[in-house]
């Protein structure tokens, strides 16, 4: 049996452990979350260096892909610089793959997405690939990356505005301490209340909210309106505040297996098991065809 | 190091600069925020005021700032001068910003949006 386990700088309320077979191939994946605490990440992470075929990084983003140009995260860097031997990943690959995937299948086979849309993306700069692929089928995007991360009332509108900020800024900011920049640890459990009601109105306004489901669970307000959600990595308890808030409908990009679907770190991870090749020499298109083959499709859940 | 007339100096060029970007004007139109710049090495204490999304300077501190900005003169000049980003003296204790979380990565980002690629 393959084991991948997935190490993350979240909540450890959110570990479980599972066993799934994946074209014929048992795996065990398990989620390791270490509250937040940078120093335990890194011993756990050299305690499974070499005893386990996969690790994927979770609750830090590594790598941020802006079209052609890939910014890295210092504190992410250190995390993946600890794992010497086993390949490890932060689902960043699979994400600019898989997000774009999930978006036309969407727009072409469910009235989920359509041209003209409203759609609010907590935070687009971890997923590039959603943030243009919506664009490009003719949303109507809010990218809410300066609003909630640093409470600017300034919503970005296009795809050009945002590459040329992240442009500008990407390449110091990865420098900064990574929770200054994301919620880790305890704070993932929390709503942060003040941003929560000066900006509701761009979550009300919206018909899709999309992105990091940490994200979009700080900041949503009450009083939702049946909204779409369309994000990765979900649980029973985070479906239930969904449908408390009066979300409509949960799509997850990733696949559910027993009750929760998995972020794209452990996703990645199984995937470059499953491919047996160095890192290096994977690229978007394994990830495109591994994905048909295992017929991934995104879940669709109702919550009214 | 560098005197208090280079770090004011440097702070009429930051002001200047931010001034005439539309953009961030817009961006902080509602970040009224009074930004004390202290040096450790020598005498010089300054107050950078963002007021409707106008930044404008003082000489002297005032009193109950929202951020105070602490550095050594000659990082103070060179970072308001666009010579260096505040990220690295932040990281490594040079600079060190008291005030809350979202307002330090804002102040960053501005510096960045003047200075950035």
């Amino acid at each position: 049996m393959k084991k991948v386990v997935s190490v993350s700088l979240g909540s450890s309320k959110r570990d479980h452990k599972v066993q799934v077979e994946l074209l014929g191939e048992r795996f065990e994946i398990s989620r390791v979350g270490t509250d937040g605490d940078f120093n335990r990440a890194l011993e756990v992470l050299r305690e499974l260096d070499g005893k386990v075929d996969a690790i994927g990084l979770g609750g830090i983003d590594v790598y941020l892909f802006v079209r052609q140009k890939r910014y890295a995260i210092h504190d992410g860097l250190k995390l993946m610089e600890a794992v010497k031997v086993t390949p490890v990943v932060d689902g960043s690959g699979l994400k600019n793959t898989l997000e774009r995937e999930v978006v036309r299948i969407l727009a072409e086979n469910t009235g989920l997405l359509k041209k003209g849309m409203k759609v609010l993306m907590v935070s687009s700069l971890d997923r590039f690939g959603m943030a243009e692929a919506l664009y490009d089928m003719g949303c109507d995007m809010t990218y809410g990356d300066l609003i909630f991360t640093m409470g600017m009332p300034y919503p970005v509108k296009t795809v050009a505005e945002l590459e040329d900020i992240a442009n500008r800024t990407l390449p110091e900011l990865v420098k900064m301490p990574f929770q200054m920049l994301y919620p880790t640890g305890k704070k993932q459990e929390s709503q942060d209340e003040a941003k929560v009601q000066k900006f509701a109105g761009y979550y009300y306004e919206a018909e899709v909210i999309a992105g990091d489901f940490h994200l979009i669970r700080r900041f949503m307000p009450a009083g939702m309106s049946g909204q779409t959600i369309l994000t990765n990595t979900t649980t029973r308890d985070d479906i239930e505040f969904l449908r408390e808030k009066g979300a409509g409908t949960l799509v997850t990009t990733t696949p559910e297996f027993e009750g929760r679907s998995f972020g794209t770190n452990v996703i990645e991870a199984a995937m470059v098991a499953i491919l047996g090749k160095t890192l290096e020499r994977i690229d978007a298109e394994d990830y495109l065809e591994l994905l048909r083959n295992l017929n991934f499709q995104p879940r669709i859940l109702r919550l009214t | 190091m560098a005197t208090h007339l280079e770090i004011t100096e440097s702070l009429k060029v930051f002001q200047d600069n931010y001034n005439s970007n539309q953009r961030l004007k817009i961006m902080n139109r509602d970040w009224n925020r009074v930004v004390v710049i202290k040096a450790t090495d020598i005498e010089s204490l300054n107050t950078f005021i963002v007021q409707d999304g106008l930044v404008s300077i003082k000489e002297g501190a005032l009193e109950n700032p929202d951020l105070t900005v602490i550095s050594d003169s000659e990082t103070l000049a060179d970072m308001f001068y666009g010579d260096i980003t505040p990220t690295e003296p932040y990281n490594n204790g040079t600079l060190r910003i008291i005030g809350q979380e979202d307002d330090i990565i804002r102040l960053d980002f501005i510096s960045l949006m003047i200075w950035g690629e």
